[in-house]
């Protein structure tokens, strides 16, 4: 059932891919919203559109489960399999192929937890809301949101921009296998992000570690426009090598977003990558294929990312928050404002 | 097939009262916000202490006492002066919320800062429910360009918060400075007027005596 399933979206996603060959990003991620939006009744169009500017829903989005911290849109549980069908093509036409996968991995760790709870409705993957703010347009801004239990993506596109800040990736469990495969959803997140506190030198290292616990996500859900003081080791005392692998880490969220949107994005970043900081609080070593249960964050002028394990009665690794952010351009404020 | 490598039970905080503040510093005073998140394992502690009658509602009256313990149970120091944290306002989920280990209590607080010189050291700290605290604390970027931080230091559990900044525009923290900066001041001016006025009136009468 569900291969016959994953197969399907496969299909249309290729089909999709071959004949959008020739359109532009936002013009395909426009088609494909509207190829969705034409296979909901009247009543599921209300549910799934909102104001643009509805500042409600685009704050409604948590790390938490949705029996927790309810969303509002359409679920995929509530969708028919065509609908849930293009439901995921409108997404994955928004994310780069990486960024899909991420999605879905994120997805099915939380099938593995409903799993692993004894059936537990609280999670699973039918339990991820889509939502449109505005109307889908390859000249007007609007915005797609699509997340659940460890998942918030606040995609907005304005034109040819696509803007992915704030958004939240996370898993649990963080580690599982499907069919005798390892899934790590946040795998390269930490395998960077530990190669690169492990090529610094000692005395940056003595400056990029903090000395103090950090138990959570500074600026998750609901610290919307804030920015902290940065800390840590900056990129302008790290050598070449060790600049390229910060970009590198900091791929692993830019790159969620599709390729075109991607690359603008990253090149803002490499741009100021010398006012960018590393900070690390936590144990420095891991287990090779394990997740490191250490707390980081890459912060520059235009840029906040956290990586904070949780400590909730069980492996901190295996339990894992992410927020992405861009504290002066949350929800694509700069390219919307008028 | 889905085989599951470990087991991690819960999606929410457990045993843990996870107590956040961002701290932001203008020229004349300080503005934070704590967002306090108690874990459901230890919630029953924390609510019999903000529930105090036990009804199952969180009063006007208990968020009110509630939000004045937590204020009492900071302590904050510039330049080494003590400062009074004054409630701007509070936000308390329901109990239900709280049950779940999704809610978050929002406190926001202000202090008026004495003027000081062009070096300033803040001093927060958080005693608030230290046994079971996960205790979180940054400052905010300042938005005034004159202000610019200079060094944060934390102790391990982050309950002890040291600032560090630099005001630009002030002079330096010669205590002359200092104290010309301050209020007294204008009594000392007020003081050299009555002195000068007093002169006045005294070489008048002298004057007047000797025609």
């Amino acid at each position: 059932m569900k291969t016959k399933y994953t197969h399907r979206i496969s299909i249309l996603a290729l089909f999709s891919l071959s004949a959008a060959m020739a359109q532009t990003a936002t013009s395909r991620i426009v088609s494909a919203a509207n190829t969705f939006l034409s296979t909901l009744d009247q009543k599921q169009r209300q549910s799934v559109l909102f104001a643009f500017d509805d500042g409600q829903q685009r704050a409604r989005w948590s790390n938490f489960p949705v029996r927790m911290v309810p969303r509002a849109g359409l679920s995929m549980g509530e969708l028919s399999a065509a609908q849930r069908a293009a439901a995921l093509v409108m997404i994955s036409s928004a994310l780069s192929t990486r960024g899909f996968e991420k999605v879905r991995q994120i997805m099915a760790a939380d099938e593995v937890l409903k799993h692993n709870e004894g059936n537990n409705p609280m999670f699973g993957e039918d339990l991820y809301y889509v939502s449109i703010l505005g109307t889908p347009s390859a000249t007007e801004p609007w915005m797609l949101q699509f997340g659940g239990h460890h998942l918030a993506l606040n995609i907005t596109i304005a034109g040819e921009r696509g803007v992915l800040t704030p958004t939240l990736t996370g898993a649990q469990p963080s580690l599982y296998t499907v069919n005798g495969k390892t899934v790590r959803p946040l795998g390269r997140e930490s395998d960077k992000a530990i190669a690169l506190l492990n090529a610094l030198d000692e005395s940056q290292r003595k400056q990029a570690v903090l000395s103090y616990r950090l138990a959570d996500l500074v600026l998750g859900p609901g610290q919307d426009g804030k920015t902290i003081q940065p800390e840590g080791l900056k990129a302008s005392a790290m050598n070449e090598r060790q600049r390229a692998m910060l970009l590198d880490v900091i791929s692993e969220w830019a790159g969620i977003v599709h390729e075109s949107a991607a690359a603008a994005r990253m090149a803002e970043l490499k741009a100021e990558v010398n006012e960018t900081w590393f900070a690390w609080s936590g144990p420095a070593t891991v287990t090779p294929g394990s997740n490191i249960a250490a707390y980081y964050r890459v912060q520059g002028p235009h840029l906040v990312i956290e990586y904070a394990p949780q400590r909730m009665g069980g492996d901190p690794s295996m339990h894992v928050h992410t927020i992405y952010r861009d504290p002066t351009n949350d929800y694509g404020r700069k390219l919307t404002s008028k | 097939m889905i085989l599951l490598a470990g087991t991690p039970a819960l999606a929410h905080r457990l045993d843990e009262y996870l107590q956040g503040t961002l701290i932001s510093v203008e020229k004349n005073r300080l503005q934070a916000q704590i967002t306090l998140t108690p874990g459901v394992a230890v919630f029953q502690v924390l609510l019999a202490e903000i529930d105090t009658d036990a009804d199952g509602v969180i009063s006007e009256t208990e968020q009110r006492a509630y939000a004045a313990r937590v204020l009492r149970d900071l302590s904050l120091t510039i330049d080494g002066h003590p400062l009074t944290p004054r409630l701007i306002s509070r936000q308390f989920p329901t109990i239900q919320e709280m049950q779940a280990g999704r809610g978050e209590i929002q406190i926001e607080f202000s202090a008026d800062l004495p003027l000081g010189g062009a070096n300033r050291r803040l001093i927060f700290e958080n005693h608030h429910f230290r046994q079971i605290a996960a205790y979180q604390v940054n400052c905010l970027v300042p938005r005034d360009p004159d202000i610019r931080i200079a060094a944060q230091n934390r102790n391990y559990s982050q309950s002890l918060y040291q600032l560090e900044y630099v005001q630009a525009g002030v002079q330096s923290n010669s205590p002359v400075l200092a104290w010309c900066s301050s209020d007294r001041v204008w009594l000392g001016a007020l003081a050299l007027l009555l002195c000068a006025r007093f002169a006045l009136l005294m070489k008048k009468k002298k004057t007047q005596a000797m025609a």
